[in-house]
């Protein structure tokens, strides 16, 4: 033998090591360092102290766009849950086919963000759109529904659309949570007469609370920061309609070219990712 | 009576076949729309089955637009990301799984610590790298962007499955006169064949499905990958839809593909992934 063990392990990572170190850390170095800079491709190139955060937190559209993506997020997130969860508690019983199911359950994901927003799009289309013509046939809406004319309609939009992508993941992981539960358990509290939603509340719900919350955290950070199925639906519109803070950090770097501002940016929406991961592990920690 | 339905086998497939039809719609819709002619795609109220199904949009979006380019480009970035991530993936996760070293501990940190950060934080700084490195517009840049999106996770995967791996096989081929690189090669890279193939499928969707990095450091159709390519073609004034659910069609072929042949890596990966985060 070589290497000891000490050494083989750490060889086998060092060109992961090399990646992590040039491809993320002095990134986010060069961030940390580009949001003290007054850095606007304007002017000349300045050392600005704390100068880009104070315009940041002064600017009326960042709290803006903090308030759209709060609502954003939330939404599709309790969606997400939602559709997730009954999903996976009907594919857990069904054993013939389960292959195929399973299979339709993860397409969404597979999708690109960018192409499911350009898929949306057309089916919301004031023009030749199947979802008002669908929500017409079921007698839901008269004429057909513009999300491009109407604020809520257009927020309602992006979050169904995000949502559809992000169902098959917290589909996933509450269905495997819910395979590893043993079905003696269900048994003995039908022996014991506990009904349908008992059995949900009292043996289900306890065992699938850690997976559930790893779907939820990880939903909830995603779709904080998505703009990915935006951009083609709504391009933060009507108006600012869907003007979320991804798009905000994004018109930085793109339109106003102000990099100091985009990279301030970038360190506001680092911090509340983590901020939303300290309390979810906080949670879990404190229950477990 | 309620009991008697919740207890059966019909509750759990109408509900599924409900839910998954509805979450279907827009794969349905974009199928059919790519073979319609344009009389059937620009009506209302729209045409549920094609009656004269063509594949006349997919002639003309090869026509109309460099989607063959497009193509290559995605094709060329996603394989060379996918093979320099799962090659250096494998190791690290093995390294970090079976082997204790001093620093490991910090390097796992690191590695949830990367995946924490946004990737649209770390957008600009990336851009200003490329930019000064002159790889702006270039396959290259958006090869170096994939694999840092997708470097940590493939650790993250590989790791939670060498942690399961038994412990006897290295030992016993250790015993018979393997070197711990032989080790590797010949038993443990063999028998982790399909979680490697989780790995790499997970790699590969992701680069496949990656954009706005590469919106912003492509700007030609001689490296834009094919998600940019649709996103500029529905920025056009006069919007081809039909052509457009061909081509997204055809950008999200490798993903349909990989979820009917290989669902079962693809749910393990994601489910390992997630849960070691």
């Amino acid at each position: 033998m070589r290497f000891s063990g000490r050494w083989y392990g750490f060889l086998l990572n060092l060109p992961g090591l090399v990646i992590v170190l040039l491809w993320v850390l002095f990134p986010a170095f060069l961030l940390v360092y580009t949001s003290l800079l007054r850095y606007d491709n304007v002017r000349p190139i300045v050392f600005a102290g704390l100068g880009n955060y104070i315009a940041l937190f002064q600017h009326r559209l960042f709290w803006f766009s903090l308030q759209k993506v709060a609502i954003f997020c939330v939404s599709t997130t309790a969606l997400t849950l939602f559709g997730g969860m009954a999903l996976a508690l009907s594919m857990a019983r069904i054993t013939k086919g389960a292959w195929f199911f399973r299979s339709l359950l993860i397409l969404p994901w597979a999708v690109p963000a960018v192409i499911s927003g350009i898929i949306w799009k057309w089916m919301f289309s004031p023009d030749f759109g199947v979802i008002s013509d669908l929500l017409m046939k079921v007698g839901l809406i008269d004429t057909p529904l513009s999300i491009y004319g109407n604020f809520d309609m257009a927020m309602v939009g992006i979050i169904v659309a995000d949502s559809w992508t992000r169902v098959p993941f917290m589909g996933i992981i509450l269905l495997a949570a819910l395979l590893s539960v043993s079905p003696v358990l269900y048994e003995a509290a039908m022996v014991d007469g506990a009904g349908a939603l008992h059995r949900f509340a009292f043996i289900t719900l306890p065992l699938i609370k850690g997976p559930a919350m790893v779907g939820l955290l990880i939903t909830t950070m995603f779709s904080f920061r998505t703009i990915d199925i935006i951009m083609p639906l709504t391009a933060g519109g009507p108006g600012r309609a869907t003007y979320v803070f991804g798009y905000y950090i994004w018109d930085q770097i793109i339109k106003t070219l102000n990099f100091g501002m985009a990279a301030a940016g970038g360190m506001v929406l680092f911090f509340i990712t983590s901020l939303i991961a300290a309390i979810f592990v906080y949670i879990s920690r404190r229950e477990a | 009576m309620m009991e008697k339905i919740f207890r059966g086998r019909a509750l759990p497939y109408a509900t599924a076949i409900i839910l998954l039809g509805l979450m279907m719609l827009p794969v349905y819709w974009t199928t059919v729309t790519a073979f319609k002619p344009d009389v059937e795609t620009y009506v209302f109220p729209p045409v549920y089955l094609p009656r004269n199904p063509t594949i006349e949009p997919f002639r003309l979006l090869f026509e109309d637009y460099p989607f063959s380019s497009y193509l290559k480009n995605s094709i060329v970035v996603t394989l060379t990301t996918t093979f320099i991530v799962t090659a250096i993936g494998v190791l690290a996760g093995y390294g970090l799984s079976q082997f204790k070293f001093k620093w490991a501990g910090t390097l796992l940190w690191i590695l949830v610590f990367t995946r924490i950060i946004p990737p649209l934080s770390l957008l600009l700084p990336f851009y200003l790298l490329v930019s000064w490195l002159g790889l702006v517009d270039t396959l290259t840049s958006m090869i170096l962007a994939n694999i840092y999106l997708t470097y940590p996770f493939a650790v993250l995967i590989m790791k939670s499955f060498f942690d399961n791996f038994p412990r006897a096989l290295i030992d016993a081929a250790v015993v018979d006169g393997c070197s711990r690189t032989g080790a590797l090669l010949k038993i443990v890279i063999p028998v982790s064949a399909t979680a490697i193939a989780s790995t790499a499928i997970i790699t590969y969707l992701w680069s496949w499905n990656e954009f706005i990095y590469a919106f912003v450091f492509t700007s030609t159709p001689s490296a834009q990958p094919v998600t940019v390519g649709c996103f500029d073609a529905i920025g056009d004034i006069f919007v081809n839809w039909n052509q457009m659910c061909a081509g997204s069609l055809m950008a999200a072929l490798p993903g349909i593909i990989f979820v009917f042949i290989a669902q079962r890596y693809l749910v393990r990966g994601l489910a390992a992934g997630a849960l070691k985060f």
